[in-house]
């Protein structure tokens, strides 16, 4: 009697103890996209399958851990633009993190993280969330060397109040040479200032690259939604060494309420204009070996089901070529909880 | 004596006026207070909606469909991205999932 009594006590405890730590509400959920992409860059066709998965766990109210991995196959032929089609395969993981949120003002996250710096890398570079296909040409300055940093980073916003908030974000990353876990020795940061009632931001980045000479680099970014208007400007500049440049890009959805579902109002126009201008080369910088300037205008159609067609056409001038891109695809946006059990 | 007996009677009526759940503003009939609790419950969702695009909502739309049991997850990946406070975060929950 007293062992049925200790087995059924410590049974009651561990399903306590369980629910309390992964209860109904802390369902780990499964997101992330699919995506086909289609490329014709200067006459040479290629294509890429991307599957970006993201894991998120909630682990209470304070504890959270959150993941994304890209597989990306790129498929092209072998002589650019002859011969047979061949395909390669690539595996990275953009983050693994375990995030510690304190309060409003401060969240600690551990691990692999996107690099913070201006807002490309960490908003708007993901297949969904992206107006374009491609990045942007100044994409590595201050993402250097894989866009991710392996170490600790703080984040949260400083100053809250209802017509402005102060963002910010510091962090130190350490080198790991570990093949697709690959990050630089750097140290750097962010602040931002948002003005919520006006839909607009603007904030400078900073990071010192503690390897290979040691290099700054620096940015500055500018977000601006309308309030009233269906319309997304984003820009941003950075400076290196290596060269320094900046992009602007528009985007107009053709109806103000984004669960509109008529015809027109899933239609997004989007133009974006870059600039770059070389530095002083370095291995490894990812950076253009000559100045280069680039147009892009793109239709973007937002399907039921979270599906998202897209087309652009770009045209890059550069004294190393001038170039013609055209670039289709179709993205597939998913969400569902990592475990089965209990109802929807 | 029959003062008394009238006071008292006058007392007791008036307590249990006073006590009625039907006269009082301060204690609304169940009805109204089911009304008051859906409009704020209304007015918090919309709220939620004017918070989920002022920060989610610059980036990307809301998911076409999402259940409660994912929504605490989907919430706290946003928390730590888009450094929502927690008073945006439980808005944004009762717009997603009211």
């Amino acid at each position: 009697m007293s062992f049925s009594k200790n087995v059924f006590g410590t049974l009651l405890l561990f399903l306590c103890s369980a629910s309390a730590l992964f209860g109904q509400s802390d369902t780990p959920i499964l997101s992330g996209t699919v995506q086909f992409l289609g490329t014709s860059n200067a006459g040479a066709n290629f294509y890429q399958p991307v599957i970006v998965p993201i894991l998120a766990v909630p682990l209470g109210d304070h504890f959270f851990i959150e993941s994304r991995a890209e597989i990306q196959g790129f498929i092209a032929r072998d002589n650019g633009t002859t011969g047979p089609y061949s395909g390669q395969f690539i595996a990275t993981f953009d983050y693994a993190q375990l995030d510690y949120i304190a309060n409003s003002h401060l969240t600690i996250s551990v691990g692999r993280f996107l690099t913070p710096f201006n807002i490309y890398n960490e908003r708007y570079n993901a297949p969904w969330i992206k107006n374009l296909p491609d990045a942007a040409i100044i994409f590595p300055i201050g993402t250097r060397t894989s866009g991710s940093s392996d170490g600790a980073m703080v984040r949260g916003v400083a100053v809250a109040r209802k017509k402005f908030e102060v963002n910010y974000t510091a962090y130190f990353s350490a080198l790991t040479n570990v093949e697709n876990l690959g990050s630089g020795r750097a140290a750097g940061g962010r602040v931002g200032i948002f003005f919520p009632e006006k839909g607009f931001e603007i904030g400078t980045s900073y990071q010192r690259f503690l390897q290979n000479g040691e290099l700054n680099a620096s940015g500055a970014y500018l977000v601006w939604q309308p309030p009233r208007i269906p319309l997304d400007i984003r820009s941003e500049f950075a400076h290196s060494p290596n060269g320094q440049g900046y992009w602007l890009e528009s985007a107009y959805r053709f109806a103000k309420d984004r669960r509109n579902i008529s015809g027109i109002g899933r239609l997004q126009a989007v133009a974006r204009i870059q600039q770059y201008f070389n530095g002083t080369p370095q291995a490894g910088d990812s950076l253009p070996l000559a100045d280069t300037n680039r147009f892009d205008f793109g239709l973007n159609y937002y399907l039921p089901h979270d599906v998202r067609l897209n087309g652009s056409y770009g045209r890059q001038f550069s004294s190393l070529g001038n170039a013609n891109i055209w670039e289709y695809g179709i993205t597939y946006r998913f969400l569902f909880p990592a475990w089965p059990g209990g109802s929807r | 004596m029959k003062g008394r007996v009238t006071a008292f009677l006058a007392t007791a009526a008036l307590l249990a006026c006073g006590l009625s759940p039907v006269a009082s503003p301060q204690n609304p009939a169940p009805a109204q207070k089911s009304a008051t609790v859906t409009r704020t419950t209304a007015q918090q969702s919309k709220e939620g909606e004017r918070r989920f695009q002022a920060n989610c909502g610059r980036c990307h739309n809301a998911p076409e469909a999402i259940s409660p049991r994912e929504v605490k997850a989907v919430l706290q990946h946003m928390r730590v991205r888009a450094m929502l406070s927690a008073e945006d975060e439980q808005l944004i929950l009762k717009f997603l999932a009211p």
